[in-house]
């Protein structure tokens, strides 16, 4: 591994800013860090090239930790946004800096300076000053000072962010060709997608301090695990679907979809389809559409963008457009679809034109929480309860929906749940989860009033056959919340001696688990006593935290975990439920 | 370009803001400067060289210039610290330090002289744990030199601030990673950015040095030939009703402060021409 990154953690003000990043950068590998600004990706770059300390965790370069290593030392070439040239010295002396540094002699200089020049095809303006040089020669002349020392990783910080739409392409395409030449590691750091796509062999993508998925560009735009990286990476419609055994459900229609797996499940619930706005088909009648038909809408937008053209349509069946994950309220909710020129020609579409939409192509997201709804007695609880801080901040960083559903006095069968179930804590909170659970909710997320956002979650499951579901539950809440994941281990009292080795070995499986399917950085700490003791004991130590429990049987809720579920002191406990005989072999759960 | 043709600017006008700059120039500067040069002329050329070149006159040069050479000289290095210490780093109290900068421009002169000499005396706060040393500093030239360090600070500060804001952080960072230490990186990057800064500066507390009168007379001593500085011979010529010989000296005065300022003007036209060709 030519740059190898485990558990980096940095924080600022207590804030972690960097959370839990794990990185491998093969050796002569283009790594591209994507990521909104604020996510943390400049912080990590520099923590790469030792301008930044870090709080937690280990750097190592070549196989040479280098976490304490200073920045001068640790052979990188880095590249700033605004070239940070120094404008006081000539082209050459720019160029030169590193060498004159390790006083090399002067022949040798002059030689690796042409070289250079030569190579990211500036020759001959040696002598300019760089305030005479254009943004696109200072960038290059920037590129060439960072390579002089034959650095054994290069390190671009947003390096075309400065630059016009032409100059960045010709630079970029002579990056790409110098790094390809040299085989030299490279990191860079972007907001821009395309720019990610024309360089990277491997994207890592960030948001709020933690990587959420690295992968090819090609995986990570087909087969996205999150909803995050399925929305930064291009643009896509987030559906939510129902599967079952049967396939894809959307609206009343079933859909073909491709799924990266088979599915294996157990019952039907509800999943987060992308559909990308290229494989929408738009045909005016059923029968014309190849594709499986999703729903009708009505065209509101059409715009020109060169190459493409794209559409925004309104879906007129109530229940289909419900199911879209908009930016915002049901309403606002939009289908994006680009075609291109000869699908254009073929069907010319003005605003207000009622079309047919067919989906040429569905994924399906391995995330498990899909939407929420908030359950309470009456329907003005629930809604009182769908605007509590974390539950509304959830479901925006995670771009879901809450629902509402007034589930008094739980009795009779409800209506097919969807979703994590959001119930308020307090004496009938046990009762009414064991009631979700038992009428077909897989998790229930218990919320006191005003929780604040968790800086830590703890994840305990009472049975090993609930680990997978609970890891992946875990997973997919805390790429959306900027907390510490524990895992807790319980060993009860007297199992002591002999018996120490496997509960340890429980604890490493889990971490591992946690990491290689979910990208999950878990701390694990091992506990000896009673099971809710101990949780509560830990939950108690600090302020913000939160829980996630995984349970086999529908009844512990109600008796064994009871006390972890009242409105006083109060943690939101998110409770993960799967039957024990579906929970080992055929949970819906896929690798992340 | 022609002359006058630019682009349109907020201010409109070349011709009436010419027309001011000119006027003002000459009523506050030129004139009296030329009636200055007037005034030495109507004496004879022998008496005019015997004024100006007296040993009293040339032991004034001397110091006047000397002490504010090594006044301005000590403000670039302090100034610059200070500067980089106000600009680099957040202490409590920073602001109240940022506005103790500027006291010395609104005092009276005589206030921070009279201040410094009590200050400075053989009985003083300070002067009495120097005195034993054998370091006298009031009625000395060291005295002399303090007070225009005093009255050159704001100057080098006030200068040289904007421009280490200037020197992103960015740049000492390529430096580091392109392997450079600390001192190397103050040395070839910091320093070459702030240097016409640095000069503008000095120029400034120089200038200001020389032509400085008010606090330097209370702890000079002005003693002829040893703390008398120009300033105060002019005076006392004036006292004397010399006006001739007054204006003598205000010439030479004048030619010498000239010449000097040139040179450091030229001196900075040519770093900035190594620094910022377009900006």
């Amino acid at each position: 591994m030519s740059i190898a990154l485990d558990q980096v953690t940095k924080r600022y003000q207590d804030q972690p800013v960097v959370n839990d990043v794990s990185i491998e950068v093969g050796e002569g590998e283009f790594f591209v860090l994507l990521g909104p600004s604020g996510s943390g990706k400049s912080t990590l770059l520099r923590a790469i090239a030792g301008l930044t300390g870090i709080d937690h965790g280990r750097i190592s370069m070549h196989g040479r930790d280098v976490t304490h290593v200073r920045a001068r030392d640790r052979g990188v070439g880095l590249v700033f946004q605004n070239y940070a040239l120094f404008r006081h010295m000539t082209v050459a002396d720019n160029i030169e800096f590193a060498l004159r540094v390790r006083r090399m002699k002067r022949a040798a200089r002059v030689a690796r300076r042409k070289e250079l020049l030569k190579l990211v095809a500036l020759e001959g303006l040696d002598e300019r000053l760089p305030g005479q040089l254009s943004g696109g020669q200072q960038q290059r002349v920037a590129v060439a000072r960072a390579l002089a020392h034959k650095p054994q990783v290069l390190l671009l910080d947003e390096p075309f962010g400065a630059l016009d739409a032409k100059i960045r392409e010709e630079l970029r395409r002579t990056i790409r060709a110098v790094q390809r030449e040299l085989g030299i590691t490279t990191v860079l750091v972007t907001h821009d997608q395309e720019e990610a796509f024309a360089l990277a062999d491997t994207i890592g993508v960030m948001n709020h301090g933690r990587l959420l998925e690295v992968g090819h560009p090609h995986d990570l735009y087909a087969q996205p695990a999150t909803r995050f990286v399925a929305t930064f990476l291009g643009a896509a419609n987030l559906l939510l679907a129902r599967q079952s055994a049967d396939g894809i459900r959307f609206g009343a229609t079933p859909v073909s979809a491709e799924a990266s797996e088979p599915m294996q499940v157990g019952r039907e619930h509800e999943v987060v389809a992308v559909l990308r706005p290229e494989e929408v088909e738009v045909a005016v009648t059923r029968e014309q559409l190849s594709s499986n038909y999703i729903a009708r809408g009505a065209v509101e937008e059409v715009a020109f963008t060169g190459a493409l053209e794209r559409l925004r349509v309104r879906l007129l069946d109530e229940p289909c457009a419900a199911q879209l994950l908009g930016s915002g309220s049901p309403a606002e909710a939009r289908v994006e679809i680009t075609r291109t020129q000869p699908e254009r020609r073929e069907l010319p579409l003005l605003a207000g034109a009622h079309v047919t939409l067919g989906a040429r192509r569905l994924h399906v997201l391995p995330t498990p929480i899909s939407s929420f709804l908030a359950c309470a007695p009456t329907e003005a609880e629930a809604e009182e309860l769908s605007r509590e801080p974390l539950l509304e901040s959830l479901s925006t960083r995670m771009k879901t929906r809450i629902g509402v559903r007034a589930i008094d006095g739980l009795k009779g069968t409800p209506a097919p749940l969807a979703g994590v179930a959001a119930i308020a804590a307090g004496d009938k909170a046990a009762a009414t989860v064991e009631w979700l659970l038992k009428h077909g909710a897989a998790e229930v997320l218990v919320l006191p009033r005003n929780a604040p956002s968790p800086t830590r979650v703890y994840i305990h499951w009472s049975d090993e056959a609930v680990r997978r579901a609970t890891l992946a539950v875990s997973a997919s809440l805390l790429r959306h919340v900027s907390a510490e994941a524990v895992y807790l281990g319980i060993v009860p009292e007297g199992g002591q001696g002999t018996g120490r080795a496997a509960p340890m070995r429980k604890l490493l499986d889990a971490r591992v688990e946690a990491q290689q399917r979910h990208g999950l950085e878990m701390r694990t700490e091992l506990a000896i006593g009673e099971a809710v003791t101990e949780i509560t004991r830990n939950l108690s130590a600090g302020t913000a935290q939160m829980l996630v429990l995984g349970i086999t049987d529908i009844t512990q809720a109600g008796t064994a975990y009871r006390s972890l579920l009242a409105a006083q002191p109060g943690w939101p406990v998110l409770i993960v439920y799967r039957q024990p005989d579906v929970g080992l072999r055929s949970s819906p759960e896929i690798a992340a | 370009m022609k002359v006058g043709q630019r682009e349109p600017n907020v201010i409109p006008g070349f011709g009436i803001t010419l027309g001011f700059t000119t006027f003002f120039l000459s009523a506050l500067v030129l004139i009296p400067l030329a009636a200055l040069v007037l005034k030495a002329g109507g004496m004879d050329w022998s008496r005019f060289i015997d004024v100006i070149t007296s040993p009293r006159a040339l032991a004034s040069y001397r110091l006047s210039f000397g002490a504010s050479m090594v006044a301005a000289l000590t403000n670039m290095v302090f100034g610059f610290a200070l500067a980089w210490t106000l600009v680099r780093y957040d202490f409590p109290g920073r602001k109240f330090v940022d506005a103790i900068i500027d006291m010395p421009f609104a005092l009276p002169t005589a206030v921070s002289g009279i201040a410094l000499t009590a200050v400075f005396a053989g009985n003083g706060w300070i002067g009495q744990y120097l005195e034993p040393h054998g370091i006298r500093v009031a009625y000395t030239w060291i005295g002399i030199t303090v007070a225009l360090t005093l009255i050159g600070m704001p100057f080098v500060v006030r200068t040289v601030q904007p421009a280490i804001q200037e020197v992103q952080r960015d740049l000492e960072d390529a430096a580091e990673t392109l392997g450079a230490g600390r001192f190397y990186v103050f040395r070839r990057i910091i320093v070459p950015t702030v240097l016409p800064a640095l000069l503008t500066g000095f120029t400034l507390a120089f200038a200001r040095a020389v032509g400085e009168y008010g606090s330097v007379i209370f702890i000079a001593g002005n003693m002829p030939m040893k703390t008398e500085i120009t300033p105060q011979l002019i005076v006392i010529h004036l006292e004397e009703f010399d006006y001739a010989g007054a204006a003598a000296l205000g010439c030479a005065m004048l030619v010498i402060s000239f010449v000097m300022l040139l040179a450091i003007n030229l001196l900075q036209v040519w770093g900035r021409k190594r620094l910022m060709v377009s900006r």
